[in-house]
C-alpha cells in the first residue's frame, strides 16, 4: 500500500487518561479513498486511537498526521477544520435541536470559511436521502430519536463536513438487525464515493467484509495487521474476533 | 489507617490545642479560631456543593440563623452554652430542610438564584424581626460558661478547637459511608440512584439538612467568638467567599476546606500588611515555581501550560515589593488572586497538588484491606423461592403518551418467574420506554402493572427498586468519579440498617454492614470479572466494561427482576460469550431476567419466551424459533438477509 497516498498517518501512538497508558505505540495507515478498520476486544484501545486521532485526548506520545500535517495534540475543532470527521461512540447527538440543525452543524467549518463551502443545502439533502429514517424526522428533535436513529445522524452529521477522512466508531451499536445491514450499506456506499474511512466495529467479520485492510488492537498493541480479506482468513483473528456473530 | 497517617493527625490536633499557650496575642488566636468557625461551614458547604453537585448561594444565611438562634436564645431567656449550640444546630437544620426544597425541582443556575434569594430573605427577615432580633442594632454578648465555669478567650478557643475536630471526623465518617456514596451517587445519576433504591428526593434533603446542621454548628459558635452579630454580617459576599472557598481549597476534601477557611480570612489581613505581603507573595512564587518543576520533571505538565502561572506569580511577588502602600490595592489584588486560583486550580489547592505530584486519592481504608482477605463466596443472592413459572410481572394494557406519540400502545406482558424474556423490536419500538415504565421512571398514561401481585403504577423508582426490580441502562448511567467498587457499593446501599449516630459513632452495626458491603460488592465485581479494577474511577473503564459493571450494580439490590438494556452493545464476540454465560448463571440463582437485545444470537440462544415490539405494539410473542420465522418480524426487525 505504499504506492497509495495516505490520508492519516499514525506512528508509535502512546495515550491514555490520568495514570492510565492504553495505548502503547501503535501504527496505523490509513491511504485516500480505502476503508480501514481497527478492531479487537473491549478495553483494548479502540475507541481511545479515535479520540487521540480527533484530539478529544492528548496524546502522550506519537505523531499523527492528516494529509501530510502533522496534528497531534490539536485542539479537536482545529482538526475538524482541516478534514476529520467523527462519529463518536454512544450517540453524541445536540439533543435540543433538531435533525436537520444537527447536520448543519455538521458543516459548521464549511460556514464559517475554514473549510471549502460547497454547497451545502445539497448535501443536506443528499444526506438525509443517505438515511431516509432521518429524512422523515428532519424537523424532529435529535433528542426525541431513538437510540439507532441517533447513531444514524452522528454518522450522518460527520459526512457533512465534506471530510478527508472520516472517523467512524461503533456505528452500529444499539441498531437492529435489519438497520445493522443498512448501516453497512451505507459504509459500502460512503467508501464507492471515495470517502476515506477509519471503522471501529463491534461486528469485526462485517467491518472487514467491508473494509480494504485490518488493524488487530491487542492490549494497546497492534498484534496482527493486513488486507482485509487476509484477516478475514486468518485462523487467530477468527478464532478470538469472528466467532458467533450469525445475525451477519 | 497508616500509622504515620495518624502521627500526622494527632501532630496537627496537639499543634492546634497548643497555638494559645505559644502565642498569646488574642488578635492571632481570635484569627486561628475564626478559621476553625468558617472551616466547619465549609466541611457542611462541601457535602451539598462537591459530592451532591449541587451549588448553594444560601449558606451565609443559615451561618447567620445559627448565630441568631445562639444569640436571641442567650440573650431573651439566658439559655447555656450547651443549649444554645444544640438549638443552632437544630434550628438551622429544619432551615436547611426549607432550602433544600428548591433543589429538589431546580438545579444549576436557578438552584444558585433560588438560594441566593433564601439568604437574603434571611438577611432582611434578622433585619426586620426587631422584637426578637434587635434589628440591625445587633445583640451583644460576652463568652459563656461552661459547665459553671466561666471560658476565657483562651478557653472558648479550645472549645472551638475541639468541636471543629469532631465536626471533621463526623463528616469524614459520613462522607465515606453509605450516606456519603448516596451523596455521589446523586451527583453521578440522579436516574441511577433512584433505580438503586436510593431516594434522590430523599438523600438532596438529608444533605442540605446535615449540611445546614454544621452552619448552624459554626454560625452559634461565630456569635460567642466575635461577642456581637448584626445582620449585615451574613451577606451576599459572605456566601460567595464560602463558595469560593471549598472551589479554592478543593471540593471533596476537608483538607481543602481547611485551607479554604484560612485563605479566605488570611488573605484579606495579608493583604493589609505590604511586608507581610511581600513574604507571602515570595513564598508562593517558589511554591508554584517548585510546583511546576516538579510537574514538568514527571511529565503531567508542559511548559507552556506553567507559564502563565510562574510567571504570574513572579510578577504578583515582583509588584508586592514595588508597592509602598496597599490601601489602594488590596481588593483588586485580592481579586485578581482570586480569579488566578479559580481558573488555573479547577480541581482546587488540594487537586491540583495531588495531580502535580501523582498522589492517589486516599482509598477508603476499610475497603483495601478487605479486599486482601474476602473469600470467595457466591455474592450473588438467590432470588426468593417461588414456583418457578408462576406470573411474577403482569403489564396490561399499557399505555405511555408523550404528546400526540404512542410510545407504548396497549402493551401486554406477562412473565413467569425464572426465565429469561426476551424484548426485541425496531429501535423506537417502544422497548427501553417499557423498561421505564416498569422502573417507575415514567408513569403510564394508562393501564396495569403489578409485580409479586403489587401494582407498580405511581410509585417512586427507589420504591420500586427496593421492591425487587434491579436494571441497567441502555446509555450506561454510572456515578463516573466513583470507583467500580463503589459503584456497586451504591447498589448495595438497602443493606445499611445504620443511620447518621452508627455512621459518626461506627457503632458495631455500621462496622458489620460497611464490612459485609465491601465483600459482597468485591464478590460481585469478581463475578463479572471487574475484581482486578475495583479501585478505578468508572468513567475511565472502557464501554463494555461499563455496562458489565452496571450489572454488578444492578446484582447488588439482590433482586427478583433483572431488566437489561441490550447488554451486549459494544462488546465484540468473545465478550459476548462470556455475557451469555453469566446471564445463564444469574438466572440459575432463580432471578427472572427481562433482556432487551439487538444481537440475535444473544436473544435466540438464551430465551424462553421472545416478545417483539413495533410502533409501541406487540406484534408477536413466543419461543425463539416461532418468533424468528415470523413474517411480521422478519419485516420490520430481522431483514431478509438474517436468520
Amino acid at each position: 500500500m505504499s504506492a497509495d497516498t495516505k490520508m492519516l498517518t499514525i506512528s508509535n501512538l502512546f495515550a491514555g487518561y490520568g495514570k492510565v497508558q492504553v495505548l502503547h505505540g501503535i501504527s496505523i495507515e490509513v491511504p485516500k479513498g480505502k476503508v480501514v478498520t481497527l478492531i479487537g476486544s473491549n478495553g483494548a484501545g479502540k475507541t481511545t486511537t479515535m479520540r487521540a486521532v480527533s484530539g478529544m485526548i492528548a496524546p502522550t506520545a506519537g505523531e499523527i498526521s492528516l494529509n501530510g500535517k502533522r496534528i497531534e495534540g490539536m485542539e479537536s475543532y482545529h482538526i475538524a477544520k482541516l478534514g476529520l470527521a467523527h462519529s463518536p461512540e454512544g450517540r453524541r447527538v445536540f439533543a435540543t435541536m433538531t435533525v436537520s440543525d444537527n447536520l448543519i452543524l455538521g458543516a459548521f467549518p464549511r460556514l464559517t470559511g475554514a473549510r471549502p463551502k460547497g454547497d451545502v443545502n445539497a448535501d443536506l439533502e443528499r444526506a438525509l436521502e443517505l438515511f431516509p429514517r432521518l429524512k422523515e424526522r428532519r424537523e424532529q428533535l435529535a433528542g426525541t430519536l431513538s437510540g439507532g436513529e441517533q447513531q444514524m445522524l452522528a454518522m450522518a452529521r460527520a459526512v457533512m463536513l465534506n471530510p478527508e477522512v472520516v472517523l467512524l466508531d461503533e456505528p452500529s451499536m444499539g441498531l437492529a438487525p435489519i438497520l445493522v445491514a443498512e448501516v453497512f450499506r451505507i459504509i459500502e456506499r460512503l467508501k464507492s464515493e471515495g470517502v476515506t474511512m477509519l471503522l471501529v466495529e463491534q461486528f469485526a467479520a462485517a467491518a472487514l467484509g467491508v473494509a480494504d485492510y485490518g488493524y488487530v488492537l491487542e492490549n494497546g498493541r497492534i498484534s496482527v495487521h493486513g488486507p482485509a480479506d487476509k484477516l478475514r482468513n486468518d485462523p487467530a483473528v477468527k478464532a478470538a474476533y469472528l466467532g458467533g456473530s450469525s445475525s451477519h | 489507617m497508616k500509622r504515620n497517617h495518624l502521627l500526622l493527625y494527632v501532630v496537627g490536633v496537639a499543634a492546634l490545642l497548643l497555638f494559645p499557650l505559644g502565642i498569646t496575642n488574642p488578635y492571632y488566636i481570635h484569627l486561628l479560631e475564626t478559621i476553625m468557625i468558617y472551616a466547619i461551614v465549609l466541611f457542611g458547604l462541601d457535602i451539598v456543593v462537591g459530592y451532591t453537585g449541587q451549588v448553594s448561594l444560601g449558606h451565609a444565611g443559615l451561618f447567620g440563623v445559627g448565630a441568631y438562634t445562639a444569640g436571641v436564645l442567650v440573650t431573651k431567656l439566658g439559655a447555656p452554652l450547651l443549649v444554645a449550640l444544640i438549638a443552632a444546630v437544630g434550628v438551622t437544620s429544619v432551615f436547611g430542610a426549607l432550602l433544600a426544597l428548591p433543589a429538589l425541582r431546580v438545579t444549576g443556575p436557578y438552584l444558585a438564584m433560588v438560594t441566593l434569594a433564601f439568604g437574603t430573605i434571611v438577611q432582611i427577615l434578622i433585619n426586620e424581626m426587631d422584637f426578637l432580633t434587635s434589628g440591625p442594632m445587633g445583640i451583644k454578648l460576652s463568652k459563656p460558661p461552661l459547665l459553671g465555669h466561666q471560658l476565657d478567650e483562651r478557653e472558648f478557643f479550645w472549645l472551638v478547637a475541639v468541636l471543629m475536630v469532631l465536626a471533621l471526623i463526623v463528616v469524614h465518617r459520613v462522607l465515606r459511608s453509605h450516606l456519603g456514596r448516596a451523596f455521589e451517587a446523586l451527583r453521578g445519576s440522579p436516574v441511577a440512584s433512584d433505580c438503586m433504591g436510593v431516594s434522590v428526593y430523599r438523600y438532596k434533603v438529608y444533605a442540605f439538612v446535615i449540611s445546614a446542621g454544621f452552619a448552624g454548628l459554626a454560625g452559634s459558635l461565630y456569635a460567642y467568638s466575635e461577642q456581637y452579630i448584626s445582620p449585615n454580617t451574613y451577606n451576599f459576599e459572605l456566601t460567595v467567599l464560602f463558595l469560593l472557598a471549598v472551589i479554592m481549597g478543593g471540593r471533596k476534601s476537608r483538607i481543602g476546606a481547611m485551607l479554604g477557611a484560612a485563605i479566605i480570612v488570611l488573605l484579606p489581613k495579608l493583604l493589609d500588611d505590604v511586608v507581610l505581603f511581600r513574604y507571602v507573595s515570595v513564598a508562593l512564587a517558589l511554591l508554584v515555581l517548585a510546583t511546576a518543576l516538579i510537574g514538568i520533571r514527571r511529565g503531567r505538565t508542559t511548559v507552556q501550560q506553567m507559564a502563565i502561572p510562574v510567571v504570574g506569580s513572579i510578577a504578583l511577588a515582583g509588584l508586592s515589593f514595588w508597592l509602598q502602600t496597599m490601601t489602594d490595592w488590596r481588593l483588586s489584588i485580592f481579586g485578581v488572586i482570586m480569579l488566578f486560583v479559580v481558573y488555573y486550580l479547577q480541581d482546587g489547592i488540594v487537586g491540583f497538588v495531588r495531580s502535580a505530584l501523582n498522589l492517589q486519592r486516599p482509598k477508603a481504608t476499610e475497603a483495601s484491606t478487605v479486599v486482601a482477605a474476602s473469600a470467595h463466596g457466591d455474592a450473588v443472592t438467590t432470588a426468593a423461592a417461588g414456583d418457578h413459572g408462576a406470573e411474577i410481572l403482569n403489564a396490561s394494557d399499557v399505555l405511555m403518551q408523550f404528546g400526540g406519540l404512542k410510545a407504548l400502545n396497549n402493551v401486554s406482558l406477562s412473565i413467569r418467574r425464572g426465565t429469561i424474556h426476551g424484548l426485541i423490536g425496531p429501535n423506537g419500538s417502544g422497548k427501553s420506554t417499557m423498561m421505564n415504565v416498569l422502573t417507575g421512571i415514567y408513569v403510564p398514561t394508562a393501564g396495569a402493572l403489578t409485580f409479586g401481585g403489587r401494582s407498580l403504577v405511581g410509585r417512586t423508582s427507589s420504591d420500586i427498586a427496593l421492591s425487587g426490580i434491579a436494571r441497567t441502562f441502555q446509555n450506561v448511567q454510572l456515578f463516573g468519579e466513583m470507583t467500580a467498587l463503589q459503584n456497586v457499593q451504591v447498589g448495595l446501599h438497602h443493606s445499611f440498617a445504620s443511620n447518621l449516630f452508627d455512621v459518626a459513632l461506627h457503632t458495631p452495626r455500621y462496622g458489620r454492614e460497611s464490612r459485609a458491603a465491601v465483600e459482597r460488592a468485591m464478590g460481585l465485581l469478581r463475578f463479572v470479572g471487574l475484581a482486578d479494577l475495583a479501585f478505578e474511577e468508572a468513567r475511565n473503564l472502557p464501554y463494555g466494561k461499563q455496562r458489565l459493571l452496571e450489572i454488578a450494580r444492578a446484582l447488588a439490590l439482590d433482586p427478583q427482576l433483572l431488566l437489561l438494556d441490550e447488554p451486549a452493545a459494544g462488546l465484540t464476540a468473545p465478550d459476548i460469550k462470556e455475557l451469555i454465560s453469566f446471564i445463564r448463571k444469574i438466572r440459575d440463582h432463580g432471578i427472572t431476567v427481562i433482556l432487551i437485545e439487538h444481537h440475535m444470537d444473544v436473544v435466540m440462544s438464551m430465551c424462553d419466551t421472545v416478545s417483539v415490539l413495533d410502533f409501541g405494539q406487540k406484534i408477536a410473542e413466543g419461543v425463539p424459533a416461532q418468533v424468528q420465522a415470523d413474517e411480521k418480524v422478519i419485516e420490520a426487525y430481522l431483514g431478509g438477509t438474517a436468520a
